[in-house]
């Protein structure tokens, strides 16, 4: 009985490990005997207890306290002796140059690996040091707003603009206030081109608080005036090569704009603009009574200076009496005003109609998990092949182990050679990203605002991540090298030195193909979607049709003249081209309480007819019929399933525009996509107005559609010299609008390169450490007359059916992340994920494992077997 | 001030005493249970233990390794030379007190 039955192991556990180094032997002897005693008295699960209360009571003892700290100063578990780490970087450097093709295919797969996730944390670097440079950053907030209604709760980074005047009026504590409206978007007439740029309207207070510098102009003059406007260097270099800007007038739909100032280009910060203009002009130009200034929230933006030496208190309380005072304009809201320091307005977690750019945190977080979806594979090779050296390093951590080192020290070294590649691989993941960066970066909206050139912060980022990159990697091999029976390795056998892959193995690398095979069905489904987009038709003619900009010609001159060219078959107008995206929103309301955001395109003569758009009900030559009290328009199905949901007491038919037009429907239209196939079909108005388009579309049918270019431009010329003739055909500008697919499959394609090239590097290394290993088997099969078919084919299967379970996993998960999630979002009405892809996407992994693994197999096989035998 | 034992310490000490040669942590701690009918666990015996050794009162050997026990072998205690004075110096403080006490303390 007494024998039978041992005390808890758990305890036991507990004990050894709580206690370290500290000596126990006595101890336990003394537990192990008051257990036996208490099992003569009672049951086994009171001494057990009694055994737990024991050890408890041990874990709180003075004594073994001091047991432990006597271990741990005695000399002879001295840690940290710089000697020691000298001589792990030297092991380290020797046994790198000792296995050259391991350290080579480790650090380039490391370096690869790393290299998106770099770009990640540059970018994320940059972003938050944005406004850093700002004197007086600590000193300025901007203004959130905390609105709560029935249906929804959001933080906007926008505030109502009245909130401005408020607080400079009421709290002298507040030394600047900068209102801003983002709502500047100017049509800019540039010698007979409409050149588009956008901005801000601000207050004159913007140079005194913010550091930018003027290249050109008196910051304190530049915004007085109404129509003053700053643009910034770049702009001026658009518009006035080599001409100094100042004083220079720039006509655009807004009206004519005096420029001021130049203001340098923007760098590090969170505003983006191309242009600043007066806040005076917003306030002459909105026809708005001024008391919205305490409703609308959105595109206004409010910064806050305050006077050195104001505490957050009196702020917060300012924030606190201006809510209450904005929510007697709101009342169904509840409002509250927060301040965010400068610094920390970018990057936030969830902030609603944020000015500038908005960088947020959780597309920072996207960015970095793909990069690490990348780096992971990278990272299993690189414990895939150090454990599988094993079997050539065995025996100096047997020797190490026997001459006394302890297991810390075992992984200590190395954790020193993986944290060492992984610095290594750094450097190589720069020299591979530096020129891939520019090429990414024109991928991200407003890039050039970011710095991304090394910085201090940014080295540091990328020293702190390659250092973590490096423990990770290194943390399997250090656990397991440190754990190897070290009379074993003496001898020369090691049990986990097998030739077969083992399971932990197989399982990482099913999961680097399952990835690559993802990547690359990925890249495959989304040139399908791309090409499918360039040949489906739309719901409307785009083939041979010219579309001609009018920038600034006279329309009617125009279309007269060109219609009387031979080739010219008709000529119709328009102010949107049916395949691009729209902006023209308007209201339209058919029952005086509910309102519809419609779409509207203005037409010319025949638009319907001429794209073959179908009519479902009406008739499209009505149009021009519009009377001073009606207008006749044209919508889409959509446009009337969306009025359905109103309460309609009237005739269904018509509708009242915002400005007071009213309308009635003459014809409704087919549902097609007249925005990109990735755009909801939305409601859609089609208002004749010909004076209003701004392009001419002109079917052609001419052999030698060259010539008849050459000769419309000759036509055009005659009317106005000016202006340059543009013409494009419909088809190309539809395919320049789906530029967002192309980033696509540029930026899958970048993904599934370095996944595959990672995944190979590893099936290489693999393949290489079990031929190697198989060398003599392998001659001696040869001896006996294996052919070298039966060679290739033992050598090859076991890599063939782990590409194959990473198949049978990738294909159902690329099945429905693609086709029910990401192509849905990408494209609404495209044509999912093809069989033919997938298959594709497997074939040509296949094929690609497949040649790495035959590049060491025929080494092992082409060898004499004479000469092999005496291998190892 | 004479060196400073408490109650407890002077009872293992004692304890020590009177196993002599086989003061090792079990029979210390059955010797207390039993003669003073104490519950006292083994942690906070080490603890007292380890006390009076950074006093120096008492020093520890290990014993040979026997078959109980799983191998493993026992800390035998035993008494220095400044325990004994200790243990007299506060037995004569003690007598001094009885002899000296003018309440009668013998029991009825």
């Amino acid at each position: 009985m007494k024998h039978s039955s041992s005390p808890p192991k758990l305890a036991e556990k507990l004990l050894k490990w709580y206690a370290g180094k500290a000596d126990l032997e006595d101890i336990q002897g003394d537990l192990d005997e008051v257990y036996g005693l208490s099992l003569e008295h009672s049951c086994k699960l009171k001494a057990d207890f009694k055994y737990w209360v024991q050890v408890l009571s041990l874990l709180f003892s003075y004594g073994l306290k001091r047991r432990k700290s006597k271990a741990a100063y005695s000399s002879f578990y001295h840690k940290n002796s710089f000697a020691m780490l000298k001589n792990y970087f030297k092991i380290a450097i020797r046994n790198f140059s000792k296995h050259k093709l391991f350290t080579s295919l480790n650090i380039f797969g490391l370096a690869l690996g790393m290299c998106i996730c770099l770009l990640a944390l540059s970018i994320s670097v940059s972003i938050y040091q944005s406004d850093e440079f700002q004197e007086k950053k600590d000193r300025i907030y901007q203004l959130n707003t905390f609105i709560e209604t029935d249906d929804e709760t959001k933080t906007f980074g926008s505030t109502f603009p009245a909130v401005g005047n408020f607080l400079k009026e009421e709290y002298p504590f507040i030394e600047e206030v900068v209102r801003f409206n983002s709502e500047l978007n100017l049509e800019v007439n540039h010698r007979g081109n409409m050149m588009n740029f956008s901005g801000y309207f601000t207050d004159p207070s913007f140079f005194d608080t913010f550091s930018f510098q003027l290249i050109a102009g008196d910051p304190k003059t530049v915004l007085s005036k109404p129509f003053d406007i700053v643009i910034t260097e770049k702009v001026a270099e658009v518009l006035f090569k080599d001409q100094n800007p100042i004083g220079k007038v720039l006509e655009t739909d807004l009206g004519s704009f005096n420029i001021t100032g130049v203001i340098q280009n923007l760098k590090q910060t969170h505003f983006f603009f191309q242009m600043l203009t007066s806040y005076s002009t917003y306030e002459q130009m909105r026809s708005e009574h001024p008391n919205n200034d305490w409703v609308n929230y959105r595109n206004n933006y409010v910064y806050l200076m305050l006077q050195p030496d104001v505490n957050n208190g009196q702020l917060a309380l300012a924030l606190e009496q201006t809510a209450k005072k904005a929510s007697q304009f709101n009342p169904t809201k509840a409002i509250e005003i927060e301040s965010i320091e400068l610094t920390s307005v970018v990057p936030r977690w969830n902030i609603s109609n944020a000015i500038g750019i908005g960088w947020d945190e959780p597309s920072l977080i996207f960015f970095m998990f793909v990069g690490l979806l990348v780096l992971l594979p990278a990272v299993f090779n690189y414990t895939n092949l150090s454990i599988a050296q094993s079997l050539k390093r065995a025996k100096e951590i047997g020797v190490r182990k026997v001459v006394g080192a302890e297991k810390f020290q075992i992984k200590a070294q190395f954790i020193v050679e993986t944290v060492l590649l992984s610095v290594l691989a750094l450097i190589g993941s720069l020299l591979i990203l530096y020129p891939m960066k520019e090429e990414f970066l024109s991928m991200i909206i407003a890039a050039e605002v970011l710095d991304t050139s090394p910085s201090f912060a940014q080295i540091l980022t990328f020293l702190i991540f390659a250092i973590l990159v490096g423990l990770f990697a290194g943390i399997f091999p250090a656990q397991y090298f440190s754990r190897l029976n070290p009379i074993q390795t003496m001898k020369g056998e090691i049990i986990n030195g097998k030739s077969s892959v083992s399971g932990f193995k197989k399982g990482l690398f099913v999961f680097q193909f399952f990835l690559s095979l993802v990547f690359v069905i990925g890249v495959l489904a989304i040139v399908r979607q791309y090409s499918f987009v360039l040949n489906k038709q739309h719901g409307f003619e785009s083939d041979n049709v010219l579309t001609v900009p009018f920038e600034g010609i006279d329309k009617k001159v125009a279309i007269h003249e060109l219609s009387n060219h031979p080739d010219v078959k008709v000529i119709t107008t328009s102010s949107d081209l049916p395949g691009l995206f729209l902006s023209n929103e308007v209201k339209a309301t058919s029952n005086d309480q509910d309102t519809l955001d419609s779409y509207q395109v203005f037409i010319g003569d025949d638009f319907v007819e001429n794209l073959k758009m179908n009519l479902v009900w009406g008739n499209s030559k009505e149009l021009a019929a519009s009377n001073q009290n009606e207008e006749l328009v044209l919508v889409n199905e959509q446009f009337l399933k969306s009025t359905k949901v109103f309460n309609l007491q009237k005739d269904s038919l018509r509708f009242t525009l915002e400005d007071g037009t009213r309308c009635r429907v003459a014809g409704i239209l087919e549902d097609f996509n007249f925005e990109p196939l990735s755009q909801l079909i939305s409601p859609i108005m089609f208002r004749y107005a010909p004076e209003k388009s701004h392009y001419a579309l002109l079917t052609v049918n001419s052999s030698n559609i060259k010539r008849t270019i050459n000769e419309l431009d000759a036509i055009w010329n005659g009317i106005d010299q000016e202006i340059n003739f543009k013409a494009s055909f419909l088809d190309d500008e539809i395919e320049e609008a789906y530029y967002f697919l192309r980033v696509q499959i540029k930026f899958f394609s970048v993904l599934s390169i370095l996944a595959i090239t990672i995944s190979c590097l590893g099936l290489l290394g693999m393949a290489s450490y079990t031929t190697e290993n198989r060398t003599k088997e392998i001659a001696v099969r040869k001896i006996m007359g294996a052919t070298n078919r039966n060679l290739y084919y033992l050598l090859t299967k076991d890599f063939i059916k782990l590409i194959m379970i990473s198949a049978l996993i990738a294909i159902p998960v690329s099945y429905v992340f693609y086709d029910k999630l990401f192509l849905y979002f990408l494209l609404r009405y495209g044509s999912g994920l093809g069989v033919l892809e997938v298959l594709a996407g497997i074939l040509f992994l296949f094929l690609v494992g497949l040649s790495s693994i035959y590049w060491q197999a025929s080494k092992v096989t082409k060898a004499n077997p004479a000469t092999k035998l005496r291998y190892e | 001030m004479k060196g400073y034992i408490g109650e407890f310490e002077e009872l293992v000490l004692l304890t020590i005493a009177n196993l002599a040669k086989d003061a090792y942590g079990v029979a210390i701690l059955n010797d207390i249970t039993e003669r003073a009918n104490r519950k006292l666990s083994i942690g906070a015996l080490h603890s007292t233990l380890t006390r009076l050794e950074e006093k120096g009162y008492i020093s520890s050997y290990l014993g040979e390794p026997t078959n109980e026990r799983g191998g493993r072998r026992k800390r035998y205690f035993e008494l220095t030379d400044s325990a004994v004075t200790e243990l007299n110096n506060m037995k004569a403080l003690r007598d001094q007190l009885w002899a000296g006490s003018k309440v009668n303390l013998s029991l009825k």
